[in-house]
């Protein structure tokens, strides 16, 4: 065992320490570590904001370099403020207005392109998918699970005839979907927990290189 | 009380204590548990593997914060080796707040280890705040988004940087993403819309959901939490790339231990519930 002497190290032990108390139970070490957790992130944040987007993007183009059209962004940017002042209240709505104007006819056509075309296109039997015959069964089951699941989802029509079997058979692709996500899950978890016994083993401890 | 009754209420903190130990045991003591490398961790590797010191740049973004970095970093690690070993030139840029420091971290160290300089071969643009106008901007003209690196030298005093325009420029995007902003928003503008390469390195919690992506060829190969980074690790290794420090592989067999762990937990609680349903 070889301790360091590191007080940074000594400090980020020790907090994790107290984080991983309240496995235990809720407790007083616990709530310093969690609050002193979220003001560092905090002005950590109106730091970087600051000094990252404010000041290059906005403050020093306006009123060093003198460009007289950053007015615009700073004035919509103010509009945000309005909201505190209910007689112009009201001008909120012009950067959000912006906001969503700009973003949706920027994103949409993407996320159509990203999540509808190239996902249906993924999903047809190409002569490339059956190559070679394990890849083919795979295309298969892919579309046997789309499908189904699809008409899990369709709820215009009553549960019947061939659209029940379908259904529960989409039922089964979903639990599995759901199954596979949660096994992602518990090793993202874990993970999490190698990374700091890592830490506390390694450069705290140092039992481990 | 009941046996069966008692297998459905372990109180947590035995099953804390029973998973603390079975990830600190092979931490301490490793077993060395193989590992199989997955075809989608295998294409991205060729994919990076296939590039030459004459090739264009790679984008690394660092999409991630401390929290992720068990996961994460040692991708992070791993891609930068391999590019510096096959004298790939590196930019590097975070859409998160918190990534300026975790370049730094990997910047101080692995350039050293193959003697790479900065500005010559890698670079640094640092972090910008607005995804969508960052995303869409770089597909214009990269140095409209970042005039000048994380040290506030212009791009176009900095040699790998300075004949960069867009995304065309780039050989690969590489986006290790703890969430959003993330590989969401590197398919949805550099790969939709200018048809970029995108390689994807992400957090477990995540992987099940860009599957279908890496199946349709929109992103060229996927990292999937720590698997994901020791399969790298691994493949680096295998290469003779690096004989550096494995910090994602060292932890598998904690990992494997820790499911099995879990599965019997699962399988106990789920024994109980049944004998006591078919009871009542």
């Amino acid at each position: 065992m070889n301790i360091t002497p590191d007080p940074w190290i000594w400090l980020s032990a020790l907090l994790t320490l107290a984080i991983f108390s309240f496995l235990f139970r809720d407790n007083i070490l616990y709530q310093f570590a969690e609050h002193l957790f979220v003001g560092a992130s905090a002005g950590y944040l109106i730091a970087i904001t600051w000094h990252n987007q404010m000041v290059p993007n906005l403050f020093e183009p306006l009123f060093i370099q003198g460009n007289i059209v950053y007015i615009i962004p700073l004035l919509f940017g103010l509009c945000y403020f309005a909201r505190f002042i209910p007689k112009i209240g009201y001008l909120v709505r012009l950067p959000i207005a912006f906001l969503i104007g700009w973003g949706s006819g920027a994103i949409i056509p993407a996320l159509f392109q990203r999540d509808i075309l190239k996902q249906t296109q993924g999903t047809l039997f190409t002569t490339e998918a059956f190559a070679k015959w394990d890849t083919g069964l795979w295309a298969v089951i892919m579309l046997v699970g789309v499908i189904s699941v699809l008409i899990y989802f369709f709820f215009s029509q009553e549960r019947k005839g061939i659209m029940k079997p379908a259904a529960n058979l989409g039922i089964i692709f979903l639990m599995l979907g759901f199954g596979a996500s949660f096994g992602y899950t518990v090793m993202s978890r874990i993970s999490l927990l190698i990374g700091r016994l890592q830490f506390l083993l390694g450069p705290w401890l140092g039992i481990i290189e | 009380m009941n046996i069966f009754k008692a297998l459905t209420k372990i109180p947590r903190q035995v099953i804390y204590v029973v998973i603390a130990i079975a990830v600190t045991i092979p931490l301490l003591k490793p077993i060395g548990l193989p590992i199989r490398i997955m075809p989608k961790s295998q294409r991205l590797f060729a994919a990076i593997d296939s590039l030459g010191p004459q090739s264009n740049p790679v984008l690394i973004s660092i999409d991630f914060d401390p929290q992720s970095m068990p996961e994460l970093y040692p991708m992070l690690v791993a891609v930068l080796r391999h590019c510096f070993a096959r004298d790939i030139k590196v930019i590097i840029m975070t859409l998160w707040p918190q990534g300026p420091g975790l370049a730094e971290i990997a910047l101080e160290q692995i350039p050293k280890e193959f003697n790479k300089e900065y500005g010559r071969d890698f670079a640094f643009l640092g972090y910008k705040f607005g995804v969508t106008a960052i995303l869409l901007g770089m597909g214009d003209n990269i140095k409209s988004v970042f005039p000048v690196d994380y040290h506030g030298t212009p791009l176009d005093s900095i040699e790998i940087t300075a004949h960069i325009r867009n995304y065309d420029d780039l050989s690969v995007v590489i986006t290790l993403s703890a969430g959003d902003p993330g590989w969401r928003a590197w398919l949805l503008f550099a790969q939709a819309r200018y048809n970029a390469k995108v390689g994807i390195g992400v957090t477990a919690v995540s992987a099940a959901d860009v599957y279908p992506y890496v199946e349709t060829g929109q992103a060229i190969g996927l990292l999937a939490g720590m698997k994901g980074a020791s399969e790298y690790e691994i493949l680096v290794h295998e290469h003779g790339y690096s004989e550096g420090k494995r910090t994602a592989t060292q932890g598998m067999d904690a990992q494997s231990l820790g499911h099995l762990v879990i599965m019997v937990f699962i399988i106990i609680g789920n024994i109980g519930y049944f004998v006591i349903r078919r009871k009542k």
